[in-house]
């Protein structure tokens, strides 16, 4: 199947419904009429509602898929999509503080808002990875950071002030309705200029397919290249993000389906990338429409667009051929090694027991901060400290492996969608069965992870589980799993709360059975990586090299994999997901100077175990007598110091 | 024990055939432990692809590929690399591997992921470093190296594994004259004085005829020829191989064929 073929399958799909709705909306007026001089009720909701939606439909897609050919063009990974730079995030995060200011902003300065959200979060991703040329794994870094921290600040300021912000969890999951044209006047002339701008630049971005040095050999000036071709993207995405929200699905699954049918050069995905995208989200978009009629207006594109798109992705994977991208580009920058590695594990380990001691025993109540020697309070404190320390250092662990596997940097324990699964599950338990207790939405959670590694491994057991396959496959489950859940919390329903606390990765309600839980499997999933740490220093060495020396490459795959899910799964049924731990711990681990894999993972997981508890500590005291979740302080503190460390590098 | 005459490579009809495009045409060799195989031919001619049949890193989709004469998928991991080691064309970047980190990985078939790392083990990457004359800077980081450099070091990773035979594809494509002549000197020690069979890519017909014991020529994925280097490396010979007017002069100190460009 070509790139054609499927745009023109879903374009033929997409014109059925569209025609559909439109009858349905027209009341027996004309379209050419509701185009020139509408007249009458349908014809008039057809020409300002029904017809920018199609256009605007057309030219988000357009857009994402533009920014997402281009993104991940530069930045040399297929996770790429136009969010990484931290536009959503930003958006999102200016959007949120500007409703609680100034709580009349809703209709008017919207777009404003969220279009400067997102300009300050990709000027601070460009500034910080700029004194190293903007290089990808720089920026990529840059980008993950500035994304968790401006999402972890919109998090927290949504969870302490929900009942003012209902709104914009349908803005979130990107909402296409429109009232009149400004939207399309708007967007239209931007997406042609960057189509324009990206047409000017197809030469000296494709041979970015080449290593950095060829491609410099060849007279390419990275620098500008890089800053122009992500400029671009930045741009479009943070028109679309501002005018219909995060659709952000579309902008890394069209490049993704344009390379997985057949557009093979740079040229060829350019021109498929956003065709693909703007049929997608056109498809989705008159889907959402057509259901609408059946279930009210309540159904998000950007959700529905997953939910069709992540299948359709699944689908092809199987063509994805191993081995035919090119070398990944050399990491830019020299890493560090420290000088002891033993005498630095000891100090970590020693700042962590000497972080537990307040943890466990300071508090702050109605009379102020107070040290409580008497251990009275031991009793309910140590279950969560104990479940924060473990929860770290097991997600710690899993990132550094998944990192080390997949030989990519935007790697973290969630790209392989279980976390997804288990909040799938987690959610039709509280849904299908209220009142359920702990243990029983544990069972459910652990049985969707299971179900998601299974389904993960079956997907990509062809492919050998090479690195892209896996991740590629994983992000379409996440995704497809993420959009059920989105569709779910967007509806309103109040029981998705508690799913909402437990997304931001909250240690208040661990139990003592639990954290023991944690505490074994740290111990036991912990002793099992050891024996594989020679995998873990041979793998990123390719798959050819790992192979000559006599790694059974497959299968050390398999068992890594599994072994990334038990310990993803333990920690996040027991305080529900950490992305900051699970993706940024190992980097945190390697910048302090440990690029061997046994050190790697000893000092990932005490890191992660540092953040967690000294986040739990902070969550419980700082804003007494309210708690902030653990994993969103997580973030928090953690991201600050790793942007310290980046800009030092 | 495997008998002399199963013993090494034996290649009986292999094909290789790539998105519809036939790279290897029914060969058939043997390669046997203690001599140095250089396998010449032109760009295309398939003698990576030749390398990497041998390797394992592809399987053949023809004819049959014996090690001791067992099928080379029955095979298991470890004990193929404790058989075979395999430089590939361009090897990948080493990360932030020191030199001394990334020769000890060459001592995986032996230790496994398991097994205790023994004085023996360390040994074996001492004794390769010093061969491989990468001992002095076995402490820098294998990416701060000269690409010269680098390639000894993954030769001297190579060199650790202790296999029974060494592959080399264009192992001095990189290279100084200086650090070829050592380079093929090693492999023909490697060779000679231990016993291993070397099977090694060269582009320079020279090179080849002075330091292999036997050359295999491919054209256009067919075995062409396969003798001496005195044998392979004729006016005729070459201009088979290469398909331009070459001659050929006895070395002044030894006699071994010498070709230039006509």
């Amino acid at each position: 199947m070509g790139p054609a073929v499927m745009v023109l399958g879903l374009g033929l799909l997409a014109v059925l419904l569209s025609a559909q709705s439109l009858t349905a909306r027209i009341e027996g007026g004309s379209l050419l009429g509701a185009i020139l001089s509408p007249s009458g009720m349908g014809e008039l909701v057809v020409h300002f509602s029904w017809l920018p939606r199609l256009l605007v439909s057309w030219l988000c897609g357009a857009a994402l898929g533009l920014a997402g050919v281009l993104m991940q063009q530069v930045l040399r990974n297929p996770l790429a999509s136009p969010t990484t730079l931290g536009v959503s995030a930003g958006a999102h995060l200016a959007l949120v503080a500007a409703t609680l200011a100034v709580p009349g902003l809703a209709g008017l300065g919207r777009e404003a808002v969220a279009l400067a959200g997102s300009g300050v979060a990709a000027a601070l991703v460009f500034s910080l990875a700029w004194n190293k040329g903007l290089a990808p794994l720089a920026v990529v870094l840059a980008g993950l950071v500035v994304s968790l921290y401006f999402g972890a600040l919109g998090a927290a300021l949504v969870l302490f002030n929900q009942s003012y912000l209902a709104g914009l969890f349908i803005w979130g999951a990107g909402a296409l309705s429109q009232q009149d044209w400004s939207v399309v006047l708007r967007l239209g002339p931007l997406v042609v200029a960057s189509g324009v701008a990206a047409a000017l630049m197809v030469r000296p971005l494709a041979l970015l397919d080449l290593d950095e040095a060829g491609a410099r050999g060849l007279g390419v000036p990275l620098v500008g290249l890089r800053l122009a071709a992500l400029a671009v993207s930045v741009v479009l995405a943070a028109a679309v993000v501002s005018a219909v929200g995060v659709v952000g699905f579309v902008g890394l699954a069209a490049p993704a389906l344009a390379t997985l049918a057949g557009a093979r050069t740079f040229g060829a995905r350019l021109v498929w990338g956003p065709l693909i995208g703007a049929v997608l989200l056109w498809f989705a978009d008159q889907l959402v429409q057509v259901l609408a009629g059946l279930y009210g207006d309540l159904v998000p594109t950007g959700a529905l667009t997953a939910l069709f798109g992540s299948p359709l992705l699944l689908w092809l994977l199987p063509r994805l051929k191993r081995d035919v991208r090119p070398p990944r580009m050399a990491a830019p920058v020299r890493e560090p090694r420290a000088r002891h590695p033993v005498g630095a594990l000891i100090a970590m380990v020693a700042a962590l027991g000497v972080l537990v001691l307040p943890a466990l025993l300071l508090s702050h109540d109605a009379a102020g901060w107070s040290l409580d020697l008497s251990g009275a309070l031991l009793e309910w404190r140590w279950p969560r400290v104990l479940a924060a320390l473990a929860a770290g250092a097991l997600l710690a662990m899993a990132g550094t492996i998944t990192q080390r596997v997949t030989g990519n940097p935007m790697a973290s324990p969630e790209v392989l969608g279980l976390t997804s699964g288990a909040a799938l599950a987690l959610i039709v338990v509280v849904m299908a069965l209220p009142g359920a207790d702990r243990a029983t939405e544990i069972a459910a959670g652990a049985a969707g992870a299971f179900l998601t590694t299974v389904g993960l491994l079956w997907l990509t057991r062809r492919a050998a589980f090479a690195p892209d396959s896996i991740l590629l496959a994983g992000i379409a489950l996440g995704a497809l799993f993420d959009a059920l859940v989105v569709a779910v919390t967007a509806s309103g329903d109040p029981r998705a709360v508690t799913l909402l606390a437990w997304l931001a990765g909250s240690t208040a309600r661990v139990g003592s059975s639990e954290a023991l839980t944690g505490l074994v499997a740290v111990v036991a999933l912990g002793a099992a990586a050891v024996p594989f740490a020679r995998w873990l220093d041979l793998l990123p060495l390719g798959a050819v090299t790992a192979g000559a020396v006599g790694v059974d490459v497959k299968r050390a795959r398999l068992l890594l994999l599994v072994l990334t899910a038990l310990m993803t799964a333990t920690a996040t049924l027991i305080v529900g997901p950490l992305t900051f731990v699970g993706l940024l711990a190992p980097h945190l681990a390697r910048l302090a100077g440990f690029p061997r894999a046994l050190p790697h993972l000893l000092a990932a997981a005490l890191v992660g175990a540092l953040v967690m508890v000294g986040a739990d500590l902070l969550g419980r005291t700082l804003i007494y007598p309210r708690q902030i979740p653990t994993g969103l302080l997580a973030t928090l503190i953690g991201a600050p110091y790793l942007l310290w460390r980046l800009r030092r590098l | 024990m495997v008998s002399a005459a199963m013993e090494g490579f034996a290649l009986d009809g292999v094909g290789f055939a790539a998105e519809g495009r036939t790279l290897l045409h029914e060969v058939s060799l043997t390669l046997a432990p203690g001599r140095v195989v250089g396998v010449v031919g032109h760009n295309g001619s398939g003698k990576s692809t030749l390398l990497k049949l041998l390797a394992r890193q592809q399987a053949p989709s023809a004819g049959a590929l014996r090690l001791d004469g067992r099928d080379l998928s029955s095979w298991s991991s470890r004990a193929f690399a404790r058989m075979v080691a395999y430089l590939p064309q361009t090897p990948p970047s080493a990360g932030a591997l020191k030199v001394r980190e990334l020769v000890a990985c060459g001592r995986y078939p032996w230790h496994g992921a398991l097994g205790r790392r023994t004085a023996r083990d360390r040994d074996a990457v001492e004794a390769a470093l010093q061969l491989a004359d990468v001992g002095a800077f076995a402490d820098r980081l294998v990416e701060t190296l000269s690409g010269g450099e680098r390639q000894r070091v993954w030769l001297a990773m190579l060199v650790a594994q202790e296999a029974r035979y060494l592959l080399l594809d264009e192992p001095i494509a990189a290279l100084d004259v200086a650090h070829q002549v050592e380079v093929m000197a090693l492999a023909r020690q490697l060779g000679h004085a231990r016993g291993l069979g070397v099977a090694v890519v060269l582009h320079d017909v020279n090179i080849a005829a002075r330091y292999c014991d036997e050359l295999v020529a491919l054209r256009g994925g067919r075995l062409l020829k396969r003798g001496a280097p005195a044998d392979v490396v004729t006016a005729e010979g070459l201009a088979d191989i290469y398909g331009i007017p070459m001659a050929v002069m006895p070395h002044p100190d030894g006699g071994w064929p010498v070709s230039f460009v006509r």
